[in-house]
């Protein structure tokens, strides 16, 4: 508890004289109009005429910018000896890895003359090569000046020997008692060997794993079910028909990256797959199915059971007792008894029971080796809640002597569970690894500043057989040191953490390949034949552990059999509201919550930045008198409510109205209402873990309306539906096989007195010569964009796209370059309306609600670079032009900020800087990537910092297309195809994003230019866009 | 059998006069040409020894005086061999300079090194009044032709000549019987008159507004175009003596501008490859390059870097300074489009002190992608864009940078 010390500023405060209440009540000495102005007496003896006000005023005008005139003197300061690899101006590119404890990726860092100032993904890596919107934004995470800058102890700042010498004493006398290393998941093959190496110093020590978004109780059922604790890999490539019971595999589930392997059955043909998702929450994965079923939370299980049941039926294999089946059930269970071996059924949850139903119904489909691979494991999530149970319970008992804690921030994710803090204080010697002093940090007595994963050396086992490396790429910038270095300087040898790693690299895993080569590749891919693998014996399996070796076998038979989880799933009753707790694509678990290009990232399905909120269906706002409603300046507002789940409390929570969400379920992202992450982050949201008991998702929820006050949105998109326009163009599978693609991707015509032209050929202007040279045009594939994001923050990241925060964001002043557009489907259409008579008013009334269940398309929208652009006609001052190569051009020095041309933009793709939104730390404080020296590292150099008062918007990475050619150019040969990336292009795992040159007819965008699929948006404005869509094709059945 | 004998006599005679000469060796008793003597020098010793003072081997100013010359021949031609016959002498040496390995010369003949040996006591001989001459000159700069007495005299001559006129003038008067008038009474009746007459004034008013007007707009446009921007720099550094005396290609210390967007100011690093040996300048002495040991921290009496010194970066003044709005790329123009630098960068071989020769505005910028052609037919990357350029602008179109999109706005500003 802190003091509430008071602090008086002068003796004068303390006896409160009469002065000094003067003095408060007019800090700034300020002088009213009237006062000055107000005696007319006064004023007409004043001896300044009007005419001299306007003479001093030119003056001083005038004076000013002659002063101005004056150029500064700009030192340029060279490297006294210049790295070996640094040449100024030219990118150097470290191949690395990812991993904050939830999210793993194998990534490409760009450097430029020495600072990390972008994250790719790595195409070469096995595994997890797409990084995901989290990982492509981590790298101004490096830059946040609220990272600890030294080491603490009892939240002083300390030196490094102090801490050491305290640290040792302290560890050895904790000797006897409980030695605890809790953690995430480590994914670290060397970092695993070498806690075991510290253990084995102290005769009582334990190595705890937890994961603050558990997949525990999965991983017990695989365990007993398939002998080995540990994620199989799951092979969505192999899959015909893939079946999603509260699985979001494309948002956020179990860590392996699946996104690229479904994508890679999503282009529309004979061999697309066909996926049915059973869901509460509409999450992103429900919104790329085929078809999307609503369910209630609790009756995931009971659903699954049901689905076992009539695979089973239709198999001719035993029953399990209960469940819940229906027509959709019945329907899916066909399906996929006849895709038989490749199909795949996944479930979410933390649930052992839902896990072994799922694996039973696999097993029935008979699918593994094909879309399950048991034998190849993944080890994401292995965090064990049982263990971290018994931990919190020993703490609070007194038995552990030392807790030492790492890659994870307990108080924050465990804040509804008391007995964490309580052990806490009980727990003699605190030792935490941290970059933040964070809600955990505050409660540990020594706090090891760590290095950013940026600063690191490292490695990752993700899956069998698959390593990948982490190193370096930019000296630490604090005096922080990684985990890994301080047990080895604890361990008291002086040996670093980059010879250790070497050593067990060189003995262990490479088996005779060269460490040069993996650290260059960022990835290692052990070959079955050289799989020398000295790693560490297992530690007795989770059965093993709580019943011992002999039961172990029986318990695998009965406790967790399907038959006995059917049992127990079946019997659970829906109370109140189903809650749901999800990750959002932006926050994730909360790891990286200060980054404000994350806070800033849209949410995909409900658009809404800086927040997190109670979904809940439209039919149970009503009833309980719930709303959403938007203000005059197209602000959207909400009511709060008081949400009691797990018998606590959390208070004014916004809601949200979700379309899609199933009736009587509630959800709640995890990973805000921060205390002690930064600036950024602290008080955004609720914190939804203050409520979370490890579940995923619970019953008997309930909520009461906050009758006083409202809650106030930064939504960037309020418009739910297309209104019955072809915006995003969408046929079924079928049709696209079948029918007339003049039909279902009809192209337009102008009567001209030529005849019928197509916007293409209909012209008002003369044309501008685009078979000359290059011809930039981009093609994006809306069946494999599942709206992930990682395109808006890879171009945040490289076209220094600023931050408004969340005031600005709420009157849709959002400078983002690339946005996702996502549109629910509505009941009500053109074809309905005609038949049943509705009117016009009532119509285009209803088309605005979206359907209960709707389908959901996403279209990433940025400039489409229109050959007849309606901007470049409408500049007065011809900032914005028409380049040979297709582009449209946009020069911000030239720009004087009238805003015509987004006035005249049909995509509403132009972004206006309203304010100076870098070096404005007084406004913009929370963009630390622009308006803090540390924070500014982060920009790219080779692309402008817009300044108040212009115009900006996609430029088709236009710094990456010069960069290409000119090294064509320099090479002296021709540009190959796929040399030149744009940023969203190269952060799209899926390929949905695909840019090249029309004019070489070799090109895959040539290619897909000639595709029946391919339409541009509105094209009936005639604009005639670089940038064309692929229809959205739904496996329809 | 004659030449043979020539040989061996030959021989025998050069061994004989070794011998004479190796009894009076520290009585400097060798002749030779000093001229040739200092080209071979220069050639071949300057990279490792000074005249005066230690470099990589030891000064040879006095070597003569400190070795006997048949001794020096030997060492000379072949030190390695002279080492391994166990001379004490050499090994010490060898060892006094840690091993550091002088090559052999078995190109040199006796006469030769004779000729070095003799410049290695003449140059020390003139080295001595010469630094003196260098350093009355030092500090000199370059003197503008100074046009102020001319111009005094002149004046004096008209002044005199108005003198004249009014003189004859009023003797003229006096001798009519008028009353003269002084010089500034003249002045003053032209004047008027010329006020009073309207015509007169207007054209007057006209004048003086067109040369305000003209000079405004003059003194508008040049806000901002630093052109002719000399600053001095923290080390008087001459591009004269190093691309034009030297003939250092320019890319060898801005070797980022074939490569990339900038052409880096080289690191002290670079400079050091060639000043760890050349010690002194011609001008400044060592003054300057004492700046570059300060800045990497080199010992030049040790021959070592310091261990543990703080490095400190040299702080150029930036001379070139395109607005960040601009953008700019160095290999683009140095290696794609085969641009000379001294076509920007003005006659940069003579300059002792760098400045902006050009104005690097935009217009400057657009003029000259106007009119300089691309080199399309000897790099690859044209070759099917040359095709249609060719459909377009004729067979033999001179194909320039604005043809192929080099004024489009998006190509510098982004």
């Amino acid at each position: 508890m802190a003091e509430t010390k008071k602090y008086w500023k002068g003796i004068e405060e303390l006896t409160n004289s009469e002065t000094m209440e003067k003095l408060r009540a007019n800090e700034f000495g300020e002088v009213s109009t009237e006062d000055f102005l107000g005696d007319k007496e006064k004023l007409s003896e004043s001896s300044t005429t009007r005419r001299d006000f306007l003479k001093y005023m030119g003056f001083s005008t005038a004076a000013a910018t002659l002063a101005a005139c004056e150029a500064p003197i700009v030192e340029s300061i060279p490297y006294v000896v210049t790295p070996e690899e640094v040449i100024p101006g030219i990118p150097d590119f470290y191949a690395t890895s990812f991993y904050d404890g939830h999210d793993y990726a194998s990534i490409i860092v760009k450097t430029r003359e020495g600072r990390p100032i972008k994250v790719e993904n790595n195409t070469e890596a096995g595994i997890n090569g797409g990084a995901n919107a989290r990982v492509h934004a981590s790298v101004l995470n490096l830059y946040d000046a609220t990272r600890l800058q030294q080491p603490m102890i009892n939240g002083e700042k300390a030196a490094w020997s102090d801490l050491d010498a305290a640290l040792g004493k302290e560890l050895a006398a904790a000797n006897g008692k409980q030695v605890v290393f809790l953690t995430s998941t480590v994914l670290s093959p060397t970092t695993k060997k070498l806690i075991k190496a510290f253990g084995a110093q102290y005769a009582n020590f334990k190595h705890v794993s937890f994961d603050p978004f558990s997949y525990s109780g999965k991983l017990d059922a695989i365990a007993a079910a398939k002998g080995k604790r540990a994620l199989p890999m799951y092979k969505f490539q192999h899959a015909d028909v893939i079946v999603g019971v509260g699985a979001d595999f494309l948002g956020d589930w179990i860590g392996q990256g699946v996104s690229a392997d479904y994508a890679s059955r999503r282009k529309p043909g004979k061999k697309m797959s066909r996926h049915i998702q059973f869901e509460a929450n509409m999450s992103l994965t429900g919104a790329s199915a085929d078809k999307r079923h609503k369910i209630r939370a609790s009756e995931m299980g009971a659903t699954l059971v049901g689905l076992h049941n009539e695979i089973a039926a239709l198999k001719g294999a035993a029953k399990l007792a209960g469940g819940a089946s229906n027509a959709q059930v019945k329907a899916a269970a066909k399906e996929l008894v006849k895709a038989g071996s490749k199909a795949l059924v996944v479930s979410g949850s933390n649930s052992a029971d839902i896990e072994a139903v799922t694996i039973s119904i696999n097993d029935l489909l008979g699918n593994g080796g094909t879309t399950i691979d048991y034998t190849t494991r993944t080890y994401f999530r292995q965090g064990d809640d049982k263990a971290m149970t018994a931990l919190i319970a020993d703490m609070n008992s007194g038995k552990v002597g030392a807790l030492l804690i790492d890659n994870l921030n307990p108080a924050y994710v465990l804040a509804g569970n008391t007995k964490f803090a309580k052990g806490m204080e009980k727990v003699g010697t605190t030792v935490y690894f941290s970059e933040k002093n964070d809600e955990t940090a505050q409660l540990c007595k020594y706090v090891c500043a760590k290095h950013n994963y940026l600063e690191s050396w490292g490695d990752a086992k993700p899956a069998d057989g698959i390593y990948s490396l982490q190193q370096p790429v930019i000296r630490p910038l604090f005096d922080t040191r990684q985990m890994e270095g301080c047990l080895l300087k604890w361990m008291g040898g002086t040996q670093n953490y980059y010879d250790y790693l070497t050593a067990n690299w060189n003995t262990g895993i490479l088996g005779g390949t060269r460490w040069d080569k993996a650290l260059h590749d960022g990835v290692y891919t052990s070959t079955l034949g050289t799989m020398v693998v000295a790693e560490t014996p297992e530690e007795p399996g989770f059965i093993e552990r709580i019943f011992g070796t002999e039961e172990a076998e029986e318990t695998n038979n009965t406790a967790y059999s399907a038959s006995a989880a059917a049992g127990r799933l079946v019997s659970i009753k829906p109370k109140d509201f189903d809650l749901s707790f999800y990750r959002k694509a932006g926050m994730g678990v909360g790891n990286l919550a200060n980054n404000p290009w994350l806070q800033e990232l849209p949410d995909p399905i409900t658009r809404v930045t800086w927040d997190n909120y109670l979904t809940i269906s439209a039919a149970d706002a009503l009833e309980l008198g719930l709303k959403n409603w938007t203000e005059s300046n197209g602000a959207l507002d909400g009511d709060r409510v008081n949400l009691k789940a797990n018998g606590r409390m959390l208070e004014n929570v916004p809601v949200l109205i979700q379309p899609g969400q199933a009736k009587g379920t509630l959800g709640l992202a995890v990973g805000y209402g921060r205390k002690g992450a930064g600036k950024v982050a602290n008080g955004v949201g609720v914190n939804a873990y203050a409520v979370m008991d490890g579940t995923h998702e619970i019953t008997g929820a309930t909520i009461s309306k906050v009758e006083e006050g409202y809650h106030e949105f930064a939504c960037s998109q309020l418009a739910h539906t297309m209104m019955g326009r072809k915006i995003v163009n969408e046929t079924s599978l079928d049709t696209y096989l079948n029918g007339d693609p003049a039909k279902w991707n009809e192209k337009m015509f102008f009567e001209t007195h030529k005849g019928p032209l197509s916007a293409e050929e209909t012209n008002l202007w003369d044309d501008f010569d685009h078979q000359t040279g290059h011809m930039w045009n981009m093609s994006i594939d809306l069946n494999l964009c599942n709206g992930c994001g990682a395109c808006v923050i890879a171009c945040h990241s490289e076209n220094n796209v600023p931050v408004v925060g969340k005031e600005e964001m709420r009157i849709n002043r959002n400078m983002h370059w690339l946005r996702i557009d996502r549109y629910y489907s509505s009941d009500m259409t053109e074809e309905k309306a005609e038949e049943e008579g509705v009117g016009v008013i009532d119509k285009f009334d209803q088309m605005e609600d979206p359907s209960a269940n709707p389908e959901v398309v996403f279209q990433p929208v940025m400039c489409q670079h229109c050959n007849h652009a309606p901007c470049e006609t409408v500049c007065p001052v011809a900032a914005t032009t028409h380049s040979s190569e297709g582009l449209n051009h946009m020069t911000y020095n030239r720009c004087i900020g009238t805003r015509y041309c987004a006035n005249n933009c049909p995509y509403k793709v132009r972004r206006f800087n309203w304010f100076q939104y870098s070096e404005n730390p007084g406004r913009f404080g929370l963009n630390y990537s622009m308006n803090d020296d540390l924070g500014r590292m982060v920009l790219n150099p080779d692309v402008t910092v817009r300044a108040r008062g212009v115009m900006e918007k996609c430029s088709m990475c236009i710094q990456r297309t010069q960069a290409g050619k000119l090294a064509a150019k320099r090479k002296g040969e021709p540009l190959k195809d796929g040399a030149i990336k744009t940023a969203c292009q190269q952060a799209c795992d899926t390929g949905a994003i695909v840019f090249g040159d029309v004019n070489n007819t070799d090109s895959q965008v040539f290619a897909l230019k000639q595709d029946k699929r391919m339409y541009h948006l509105l094209e009936e404005v005639g604009t005639q866009p670089s940038v064309f869509y692929q229809t959205k094709v739904r496996n329809r059945a | 059998m004659k030449n043979r004998f020539i040989q061996r006599y030959s021989k025998a005679l050069i061994v004989f006069l070794f011998s004479v000469l190796s009894t009076l060796a520290y009585g400097q008793e060798i002749s030779g040409d000093a001229a040739n003597g200092k080209t071979l020098f220069n050639a071949n010793c300057a990279s490792c020894h000074k005249l005066d003072k230690k470099a990589i081997g030891p000064a040879l100013g006095d070597v003569t005086e400190r070795r006997s010359t048949e001794w020096l021949v030997k060492w000379i031609v072949n030190n390695a061999e002279l080492r391994a016959s166990g001379d004490e002498e050499a090994i010490a040496i060898f060892e006094e300079y840690n091993g550091s390995v002088m090559p052999a010369f078995p190109g040199l003949s006796e006469q030769d090194v004779m000729d070095i040996l003799v410049y290695t006591v003449e140059g020390q001989k003139k080295a001595a009044p010469e630094e003196a001459g260098t350093g009355a000159v030092a500090g000199g700069e370059p003197v503008e032709p100074d046009n102020t007495v001319p111009l005094l005299i002149l004046g004096a001559i008209l002044a005199f000549l108005v003198y004249l006129l009014v003189t004859v003038k009023n003797t003229l008067k006096r001798v009519q019987g008028q009353p003269t008038t002084s010089l500034a009474e003249d002045a003053n009746i032209i004047t008027r008159t010329a006020l009073k007459n309207p015509k007169i004034v207007t054209l007057l008013t006209i004048l003086i507004a067109i040369v305000f007007f003209q000079q405004l707009y003059i003194a508008l446009m040049s806000v901002g175009i630093s052109e002719k921007y000399q600053p001095s720099q923290p080390i008087k550094f001459s591009h004269e003596l190093h691309a034009g005396q030297n003939q250092i290609d320019c890319n060898y210390c801005h070797y980022g501008a074939r490569k990339g967007k900038h052409s880096n100011i080289p690191s002290a690093g670079v400079c050091m490859n060639c000043h760890m040996q050349v010690q002194e300048g011609p001008k400044y002495g060592t003054e300057e390059i004492a700046k570059i040991y300060a800045a990497v921290g080199w010992d030049p009496e040790t021959y070592q870097y310091i261990e543990g010194y703080e490095q400190k970066p040299i702080k150029w003044i930036r001379i070139h300074n395109l607005p960040d709005l601009a953008y700019f790329n160095h290999s683009q123009h140095v290696t794609a489009g085969q641009i000379a630098c001294q076509t920007c960068h003005g006659p940069i071989q003579e300059m002792e002190e760098v400045y902006q020769y050009s104005s690097l505005t935009m217009g400057w910028c657009v003029n000259c992608h106007r009119e300089t052609q691309v080199q399309v037919k000897s790099n690859d990357y044209y070759t099917e864009m040359h095709e249609k350029l060719k459909e377009k602008y004729g067979e033999d179109a001179q194909i320039t940078v604005e043809m192929i999109g080099g004024l489009e706005c998006g190509k510098c500003h982004y």
